[in-house]
């Protein structure tokens, strides 16, 4: 029965022309960010040469190029970065969605009469919301495949593997997201509330938190090299670090997919010590609480409804 | 409202009544506690690390003086306390953004939810009056969220710095606070029009967020990640200990690269906002310690390109008529 709420589910968000927007917007920065990352991995090589050359003829030391070493994934470093705000928030909108759509259109109290149990209505809301990240997750990573084929990137094995890894990461990020927007938007009824509530949460994730664990401003937070920062070598940095790196979720996966795509900064340490243990105890906890509010969602609709 | 009442007073009336609506709800303190709360986060912790290399020089140099060495082989941080305002002003960029179209959104799902706007509607009054009430009501949101802001800025500033601010220093605070007036009301007629023109005003908030995204922070997004200083940690240029003039140089050679990071940014007004606050408050190294006409003149543009983008959004809205066809929450 699950599987059928899904499926109708699924068909809603097909319709949908706000969720069809941000895919298109999302697959299209996938393969911007892969040509941006080229294009400027091929500017500061080119900008090394030249320095190099001032230097020779200065008699100076040459220091070895600090791009030379990139792996070619590093080309797609830009990706994390618009999975964390393009792919979360359409995840929000999504999980706002799957709520708001049966809520608005009166199909709340008829579902309620019917013999399936709200429990088993609310894991057919998340089934259908991990499907839909999923799907934004392979339109992002088959863009991001054309896109390494297309440049002249030279590919092993072992990067497709990581790049794997990284997709699968980016689902896990954008899913969290969107099952604490699914829960919100059950447990809040009014026009578009759960839509705000979890974008609140998502703007003190990205925004906040990383200028109280390093220091790190906002716009910095959203650029793959700056947002890579050490802890200020301050007690007070270093305490705040402790305490609000293990929810500070945005840096955890900035870290993992820097690690996974090979261009995390040598010696560089995670806000918290285990930060895919921070992902997933999100994941655990915003899927307990989906679960938890749809399977406790008033069938009437609210006063909003 | 008797219909004897001016189009001013009426304008006035709809004006009023948003703002006791708001305060009622709470929206209004909500979203002032969380831009304010935001922006002292980023000051607060911007002043500390400051703090930390200020420790860290007054440390290295006692050393170095203590072995017999010359200290001024290592340059002193340098204080200015407006620079530390870095991190307010990007929380202001982006959260105050989403505030200012929330708030749009709000003002037109109001109306819609609960009817009232047709019901306005026949009364004597033009719809550009209502919806230049609606408009005025965001002005006054934006001016006064962003007041409490400053407010709370300038009383902090000098207990984080340990520096007083001077006259100049409170005038650029007001050029800035001004200059934020113009770029919030500019977002809050983007998320009150498209709530309103859109089928239901919770697509047209998702499509203003879908444009926030673009314009906020994917354009200024594009423009910093293609800077190829940027590209490594500390800066190519200094990992490389190449002097200014040779970076100059160097640069010269990038100009077609340069010209399309700058259009890409140039595209997106909350970089001019940012390149005009950055320049008057010092942030920027260039301009740090500058007077204020130079800057004033020389970022005249930017301070334009604000005016236009306001003046523009609030034309649009002001000009299109509503449709009949809108009036409700679902159409």
């Amino acid at each position: 029965m699950s599987t059928l709420i899904a499926k109708q589910a699924l068909r809603g968000l097909a319709r949908d022309r706000g969720v069809a927007l941000l895919a298109a917007i999302l697959a299209v920065m996938v393969a911007v960010s892969a040509f941006l990352g080229w294009s400027a991995t091929q500017t500061v090589n080119a900008i090394y040469a030249q320095a190099v050359g001032w230097l020779t003829a200065q008699g100076a030391p040459v220091p070895p190029n600090p791009l030379h070493e990139m792996p070619p994934l590093a080309s797609l470093r830009n990706l994390p970065v618009y999975v964390s705000f393009l792919g979360a928030f359409a995840a929000i909108v999504i999980g706002q969605a799957l709520v708001e759509t049966d809520r608005r259109a009166g199909v709340l109290p008829l579902i309620g009469t019917r013999a399936v149990t709200a429990a088993t209505v609310a894991k057919g809301r998340m089934l259908a919301l991990t499907v839909a990240t999923g799907a934004l997750m392979s339109v992002a990573g088959l863009v991001s495949i054309l896109a390494l084929l297309t440049l002249p990137i030279q590919m092993g094995l072992a990067d497709w593997f990581s790049l794997a890894a990284a997709l699968a990461l980016g689902w896990l990020y954008m899913t969290i997201f969107g099952l604490l927007s699914l829960g919100l938007a059950a447990r809040l009824p009014g026009t578009a509330a759960g839509l705000l509530a979890g974008t609140v949460a998502w703007l003190a994730i990205t925004f906040v938190l990383p200028a109280l664990t390093g220091n790190v401003n906002p716009t910095a937070a959203i650029n793959p090299v700056s947002a890579l920062a050490s802890v200020p070598d301050m007690p007070v940095f270093h305490w705040l670090s402790r305490l609000l790196g293990p929810v500070s979720l945005s840096e955890a996966f900035g870290w993992l997919e820097a690690r996974a795509m090979g261009y995390l900064p040598a010696g560089l340490a995670p806000r918290a010590p285990l930060p895919l243990l921070s992902l997933g105890l999100a994941f655990a906890a915003s899927a307990a609480f989906a679960l938890h509010a749809n399977a406790t969602l008033d069938q009437t609709g609210g006063p909003d409804a | 409202m008797p219909e004897t009442f001016s189009s001013t007073a009426q304008m006035a009336t709809i004006g009023l009544r948003d703002a006791r609506e708001a305060l009622r709800d709470r929206f209004v303190l909500v979203a002032i506690t969380a831009l304010t709360l935001a922006a002292l986060v980023s000051l607060v912790t911007g002043a500390m690390a400051l703090h930390g290399d200020a420790a860290t020089y007054a440390q290295a140099k006692a050393l170095l003086l203590k072995l017999g060495k010359d200290a001024s082989v290592i340059a002193a941080p340098e204080l200015y306390p407006l620079k530390l305002l870095r991190g307010t002003i990007e929380q202001i960029e982006i959260m105050g953004a989403v505030i200012a179209l929330v708030a749009g959104y709000r003002a037109a799902a109001a109306e819609r939810g609960r009817q009232t706007l047709a019901l306005i509607l026949t009364r004597p009054l033009a719809h550009w009056q209502y919806l230049a009430a609606k408009l005025a009501g965001g002005l006054g949101l934006a001016a006064v969220s962003l007041g409490v802001v400053f407010a709370a800025t300038a009383l902090i500033l000098p207990l984080v710095s340990g520096v007083g601010l001077a006259a100049d220093d409170l005038a650029r605070l007001a050029i800035v606070w001004g200059a934020g007036i113009l770029y919030l009301t500019g977002l809050y007629a983007l998320g009150f029009g498209l709530s309103l023109w859109a089928r239901s005003p919770a697509a047209g908030l998702i499509a203003a967020f879908a444009l926030w995204l673009l314009v906020v922070l994917v354009a200024p997004q594009i423009g910093d990640t293609m800077d190829p200083d940027n590209q490594v940690a500390g800066g190519i240029y200094a990992q490389l200990s190449v002097p200014k003039a040779e970076q100059d140089r160097i640069k010269a050679g990038f100009a077609t690269y340069e010209t399309i990071r700058g259009g890409i940014e140039q595209a997106s007004v909350t970089k001019h906002f940012e390149r005009l606050t950055f320049a008057v408050l010092g942030i920027k190294d260039s301009y740090t310690g500058k007077p204020l006409g130079p800057i004033l003149a020389e970022k005249s543009g930017d301070l334009l390109v604000l005016i236009l983008f306001t003046l523009g959004l609030g034309g649009i809205v002001l000009l299109r008529p509503i449709d009949p066809d809108r009036l409700t929450k679902e159409n």
